[in-house]
This record gives C-alpha cells, structure tokens and sequence, in this order.
C-alpha cells in the first residue's frame, strides 16, 4: 500500500460516515426495516389475540420480537447491499485503497446503528400493541447488542454476496436463518430468563452463547469479506 | 482427469466395504443384538397394562441406523469446512466440488437421522400418531435448521449465475454452516432435552456395543463412498461445463 493511502482508522471513520450520511439523506433503509417490522408486530398482535390468557400470551412475546428484528435485519443487509450493487459503488468500494475487511467494518457498523434504532421504536410500539413488560434488567442492552451482532455478522457477509444472486431477497433469507438460529435461540432464551427475574445466574448459559456467536460470527466475517470479493 | 481415476477406485473400494459393513451391521442388529431390558434407561417405556401398546424394547434397534447417520452428519459438516478454507485458499474446483459432494450427503445422511429419530419418538414420546413426538425440543431443532443450512447451500448454486462468484459463495457458506454441530451440541445443555444425553445404558450389553461399532464402521463407509461417488460426477460435470463453454 503506498505511504498516500490512509491509515485504517481513517478509512474506517470515512466509510462508516459515508453510510450514515446516505442513510441520513435517503432514510430508505430505517423506513423499509421500521415498517417492516412494526407490520410484523401489527400481524402477529392479531394472530394470537385469542390466546387463552395474558400469561400465555407474554411467554410469546420475547420470540415475537426477536423474530421482528431478525427479519428487519434481513430486509436492512439486503437492501443495502442491493443498492450500492444497483449504483456500482459495491466494485468502486474494492477498488479502493483499503483493506475490504475495512469495508465489511463499516457497513457492519452502520447495520448495528439502524438495528438498534428499529429495536427502539420496536419496543415501543410494544408496549401498547403486545402489552409488553419491558425487563428492568441492564443485561438486557447487553442480550440486544450481542443479539444484533450476530445476526448482522453473517447478514453483511451474504448479503454482499448474495446481492447479484437471481431471487436475491429469497436466497439471503434462506442462507442467513439456518446460520443464526443460535443467536435467535441464545436471544430468546436470555430474554425469558432475565424477564423471570432470574438475573444475570439464569441467563448465563444464553449469554455465554451470544458472546461465541458475538465473536465468531464477526472474525469469520473480517476473514472471508476480502476473499469473497478477491478478482 | 488422472485423480478422477484414482476418485472412482476410491469409491469402488468404498462402496464395496460399505456393502459388506452395512450387510454386517443388518445381521447383527437383527440376530445377535439381544433384546434391550435395561430397566431405568431413558428410552425404556414400560408398557401400560390394558393398552395396546408397540413393544419398544425392540425399537432399540433401529439406532444403529440412527447414530451412524448422526456422526455422518456431523462428518460432512467437518468436509464442507475443510472444502470451504481450501477453495479460498487454492481456488481450485475439487474443493469446491467437495464441499458441494459434503452437504449432499450431509442431506441424505441428516433426513436419516431426522426420520429414524423420528419414527421412534412418535411412539416412544408420542401416541404413536405419525408427528406426535416431535417436541420442539434443542436437539431435534437444530437438527433440523443444520438439515435446512445443507440444503440452502445447494438451492445457492442454483441461484448463483457466475460461476466464480458461485464457488466463492459455497466456500463461505460450507464455514459458516461448519460451527453450526458444535454449537448445536452445546446448545442442548441449556435447554430442557427430552432426547438421551448418552447411549451408555443401550450399550452396556457387549453386544449392542459391538453391533454399534460394526454398524457405525459400515454406514460410515457407505456415506463415505456416497460422497466419493458425488465428488467424481461434479467433477466431471463441471469439465462437462467448462468444455461447452469452450
């Protein structure tokens, strides 16, 4: 690399701003996933309404949001990397000076900001819709953060991968749920357990499995991303 | 071509032993294997007086289709990684046409072990209606979504146009499938598990044991010629492609 091209850092910083500047101007992706997945919430709020009472009907309501935010997750790594494909920008990425583990990084990043925002509003929404009782439990930001991680980790990947695939919306969905199941389970296990008022002691085990799915998932991902767009 | 050659000897010599093994594994089970009585194993269903129940002391039996299937399972997850790391190393098409040969077989030997698993915990677990032991349960779950990943690798090829691009994919997604076993066998331990944790108590009789090696040796021979088998014809389609396009 010659002494011209900028330091990692700066190359990180540059991307991951770029990312959320687009998002900032076009607002299409928080849209699409928001939507998205507060439709989900409306759908399934309807569905099970004539469960037999409100204890059945709150052991359900970890699952269903999980299940939102995987599925908003799907169609935000999706549509961003549709788009910069449609744009041209994906090659014009790989020709920069940058390592693309850098690039993998970014959108990476970007995808854990809108994620967390949609989880946000997806909460909200909720309350009212599935008489959620949100968990006075800290350990919840951190079940969230890891949740999200290892979902968008292989996402990105795919997703960048995927993206020239015909059926692409399909294919991502079909290739990324397998692979995360044990984030979903891991998600959804620790949620029921710190929900309980079992504390941190009954969602141990959930949360050790989030922090494996949390690394592993992000490692695999900064070693495969150059490869997988090597020329 | 020359190692497609020595691909095809591998495989005549596989299918033959397997053949022998599986012949093996089938005489033993039937003949040799005594009826399992161990009282207190999980597996165990006293039968209920008045109802007219199957006799499940029998049904040990039909794991040893059920374990080989497994460990092949979980063998092919094991190929479809060492494919994946060696086609992004190398580039070259065998890997690639291993790991496509690996998940193949990983269906064929994971819809085994799902079926068998099934058919005996519909009648262990459940009423003996045909669904009615499946519990959602860890085990059986993940089982089921490593099946689904198997699968989604091969719809991959169909959907991917470039072939590059293809190969690539496959790699990735065969190492991304790969950890999938392993946290699916830790995944168990957090959960409520109605599937035995070990087989300990079916084997305790010398023979069940031995029946167990013999037909473990034999199924895995026969996958393992399957995937020789699948390697050589993707090998030769993909010269069969790149001929065309010449």
């Amino acid at each position: 690399m010659s002494s011209s091209a900028p330091s990692a850092f700066v190359a990180f910083k540059t991307l991951l701003r770029r990312e959320l500047l687009v998002e900032l101007r076009t607002r299409s992706l928080l849209t699409s996933m928001g939507l998205f997945a507060l439709l989900e919430v409306v759908v399934v709020g309807l569905g099970v309404r004539a469960l037999p009472s409100d204890e059945t009907f709150h052991r359900f309501v970890p699952a269903v949001l999980w299940v939102c935010v995987l599925f908003a997750a799907v169609v935000g790594v999706n549509r961003s990397a549709l788009a910069d494909r449609e744009k041209g920008l994906h090659a014009a990425f790989l020709l920069l000076p940058f390592d693309p583990a850098l690039i993998y990084l970014a959108r990476l990043s970007s995808a854990f900001v809108f994620l967390s925002v949609v989880e946000v509003l997806l909460v909200l929404a909720s309350v009212p819709l599935l008489r959620l009782q949100i968990p006075q439990e800290p350990w919840m930001l951190a079940v969230a953060a890891l949740t999200n991680i290892g979902v968008l980790a292989p996402g990105v990947l795919l997703a960048s991968a995927t993206s020239s695939a015909r059926g692409s919306e399909a294919l991502l969905t079909i290739l990324l749920l397998p692979v995360v199941v044990v984030v979903f389970l891991g998600a959804v296990g620790a949620t029921d357990a710190l929900a309980a008022g079992l504390g941190l002691a009954g969602a141990k085990p959930y949360l050790l499995l989030l922090c494996i799915c949390g690394a592993m998932f992000p490692a695999l991902g900064l070693l495969l991303y150059g490869r997988l767009h090597e020329a | 071509m020359k190692d497609l050659g020595t691909s095809s000897m591998v495989t005549i010599i596989l299918a033959v032993l397997a053949l022998l093994g599986a012949e093996a594994a089938l005489w033993l089970s039937y003949f040799y294997a005594p009826v399992q009585i161990t009282a207190g194993a999980l597996f165990v269903v006293l039968p209920t007086p008045g109802v007219n129940t199957l006799n499940l002391y029998e049904s040990h039996r039909i794991f040893f289709i059920h374990l080989p299937s497994a460990y092949a399972t979980a063998l092919c997850c094991g190929l479809c990684l060492v494919g994946g790391v060696m086609h992004l190393l190398s580039r070259s098409e065998k890997w690639d046409a291993l790991t496509v040969s690996a998940s193949e077989v990983g269906l064929l030997a994971g819809a085994i072990t799902l079926l068998t698993g099934s058919f005996w915990a519909d009648y262990a677990w459940g009423t003996g209606r045909i669904g009615s032991g499946w519990n959602w349960e860890p085990r059986l779950t993940t089982m089921l979504i490593l099946w689904l990943a198997f699968a989604a690798l091969l719809a991959l090829r169909g959907a991917m146009p470039n072939v590059q691009a293809r190969m690539k994919l496959t790699a990735v997604y065969g190492i991304l499938v790969a950890p999938l076993y392993p946290l699916v066998q830790k995944a168990i331990e957090i959960g409520q598990v109605s599937h035995p944790r070990s087989f300990s108590d079916l084997l305790s009789a010398p023979e069940i044991g031995t029946t167990k090696q013999v037909a473990t040796l034999g199924l895995l021979l026969a996958f393992g010629a399957a995937v020789a088998l699948r390697y050589s014809a993707n090998r030769l389609s993909f010269q069969l492609q790149k001929e065309r396009a010449a």
